[in-house]
């Protein structure tokens, strides 16, 4: 699903790479620990996949597309396909949470009466539908994170990619938004899920890649 | 296509909606720079068309030594009326040219008590017709007049033709370059109040971007968003300089241009009026779309 071959990223010329000749697989319906200290390139490689960024020298695949070589107007059309969750949730404050679950929905010109059945699903399935007319900032911190998840969800991603999703919840609550991700993974969705809680790790064993200085230091399944 | 439309109209009616104070002080600042070309539009619109009323006044007059005899009248008048230039041509015998010189003397007209119509000359006044009022049209049917030794003297105005024609030149010249800064000034007072409103939403702007939309849904919206402030602020402009037109500039204009009655002083044509509102319309698409490249970045 997701292939990179000898990427390198930097921000700056003369700054040191946040990745050094990066090479790494992920296949289909993986789910997968992107781990290491602050600037250790997580976010960076995610921002690589979801095109945000574009890499100074390799090659990135996904799902068999090169998009190293993508032009601009295809990028929303591989984001389309990919769920992104955000450390900060990146929610509209001025919609509700129904309005925020039925953007991405809104942007792909779907049906209206598509729009509100799937986003009532999806938010029941996050366990928000009832507060569906509420704001983010009537939410608790996990509840506006799980309406991110919901978001990301809504458009059944072939990818999912999670940047520190639960860097700002306590335990308990990392705990149910990580099974929104178990759940989406046996649904077949490939998840890779930048954190650095290791007893998140412990708890959930799955393959783990770690990074230090942009470069693979380890990658291995506890 | 339809159901695009409509959710279209949505999203610019939630923006609007949205952030209304940010949405009026777009709209106001069209309108403000708007009312200021409206302004700058009706001085030199009217100061043109006093000018146009003025160079009506442009004549050539030829003075004859003596009166002629009918036939060869006739023979002049067909020639002179047959030059491009030339509108009219009217004869001025001695006895008209004594005529309206005493009626110009008015109450001093005895100081012409013991003179005969002789002593003025008769003349030929030709009129020009439009577009050939001016100094070189003038002196062009003078130059063809000279050929003929029947006729002594010339008479256009000159010195007054040229300071004419120059102030004509200086209104036009001045009025293309005030115009164009004033333009220029509303265009980035303008964009830069849309930049306000976009970094307002930059997150929105942002998460749209992460969820798949294309350039063309983003922007689509804000285009059409900032047509609407600059409609608006277009017909408010109109309102507003109407009121004040109304109100004072009417009479200042007329004092000014020395026009008696105001009813020669005009407001903008609603042709005029319609391009305001066009205007108005480029610049928040233009202004939009200037602001909306550094938002928008997939």
């Amino acid at each position: 699903m997701i292939q990179l071959y000898n990427v390198c990223k930097s921000y700056q010329k003369d700054s040191s790479a946040a990745l050094d000749n990066l090479s790494l697989k992920v296949p289909k319906g993986d789910f997968v620990y992107i781990t290491g200290p602050s600037g250790a390139g997580k976010s960076t490689l995610l921002k690589l996949l979801y095109c945000a960024e574009k890499p100074n020298r390799g090659q990135i695949l996904v799902n068999g597309q090169n998009i190293t070589r993508m032009g601009s107007s295809h990028i929303p059309h591989l984001r389309r396909r990919t769920g992104i969750v955000f450390q900060d949730f990146k929610l509209l404050e001025s919609r509700t949470i129904f309005e925020n679950v039925a953007f991405p929905l809104e942007v792909q010109g779907k049906k209206r009466y598509e729009i509100s059945n799937k986003v009532y699903q999806v938010l029941k399935h996050v366990g928000l539908h009832g507060k569906l007319h509420q704001y983010p900032l009537q939410l608790s911190g996990g509840e506006q994170q799980r309406v991110a998840v919901a978001r990301a969800l809504v458009i059944d991603p072939l990818i999912l990619l999670a940047d520190e999703p639960t860097g700002n919840l306590d335990f308990e609550v990392t705990l149910g938004i990580v099974d929104l991700f178990k759940g989406a993974n046996a649904r077949g969705t490939t998840v890779l899920l930048a954190t650095h809680n290791r007893e998140l790790i412990r708890r959930f064993p799955r393959r783990v890649i770690a990074l230090e200085n942009g470069q693979l230091v380890d990658d291995y399944t506890p | 296509m339809f159901d695009r439309i409509v959710y279209l109209c949505r999203r610019v009616l939630r923006n609007l909606k949205g952030s209304p104070i940010l949405c009026s002080a777009a709209i106001g600042t069209v309108a403000v720079a708007l009312t200021i070309l409206v302004f700058f539009a009706l001085i030199v619109l009217n100061v043109q068309k006093m000018a146009a009323h003025w160079s009506k006044e442009i004549q050539v007059v030829a003075y004859l030594d003596n009166d002629p005899p009918g036939a060869r009248l006739d023979d002049w008048r067909k020639l002179i009326k047959g030059m491009p230039e030339v509108g009219q041509v009217r004869y001025v015998d001695q006895d008209e040219a004594f005529r309206r010189f005493r009626a110009r003397l008015g109450s001093d007209s005895d100081l012409l008590e013991g003179f005969g119509v002789e002593i003025l000359p008769a003349s030929l006044e030709i009129t020009l017709k439009e577009g050939h009022r001016s100094q070189m049209a003038a002196e062009a049917v003078v130059g063809r007049l000279r050929q003929n030794p029947d006729f002594s003297e010339f008479s256009y105005g000159q010195d007054w033709l040229e300071r004419f024609e120059s102030f004509l030149g200086m209104l036009r010249f001045g009025g293309a370059i005030l115009g164009s800064f004033l333009l220029f000034a509303a265009l980035f007072i303008v964009a830069n109040t849309i930049k306000l409103t976009l970094y307002a939403r930059r997150d929105e702007l942002e998460i749209m971007a992460l969820v798949g939309a294309t350039p063309f849904y983003i922007k689509t919206p804000f285009l059409l968003e900032g047509a609407l402030h600059g409609a608006l602020g277009g017909l408010l402009a109109l309102i507003g300089s109407f009121a004040v037109f109304q109100l004072f500039l009417q009479r200042g204009l007329s004092s000014l241009l020395l026009v008696s009655g105001n009813e020669q002083i005009a407001f903008l044509s609603w042709q005029q009026q319609l391009f305001v509102i066009v205007v108005g319309i480029l610049l928040g698409i233009i202004g939009s779309a200037l602001s909306l490249r550094k938002f928008v970045r997939i």
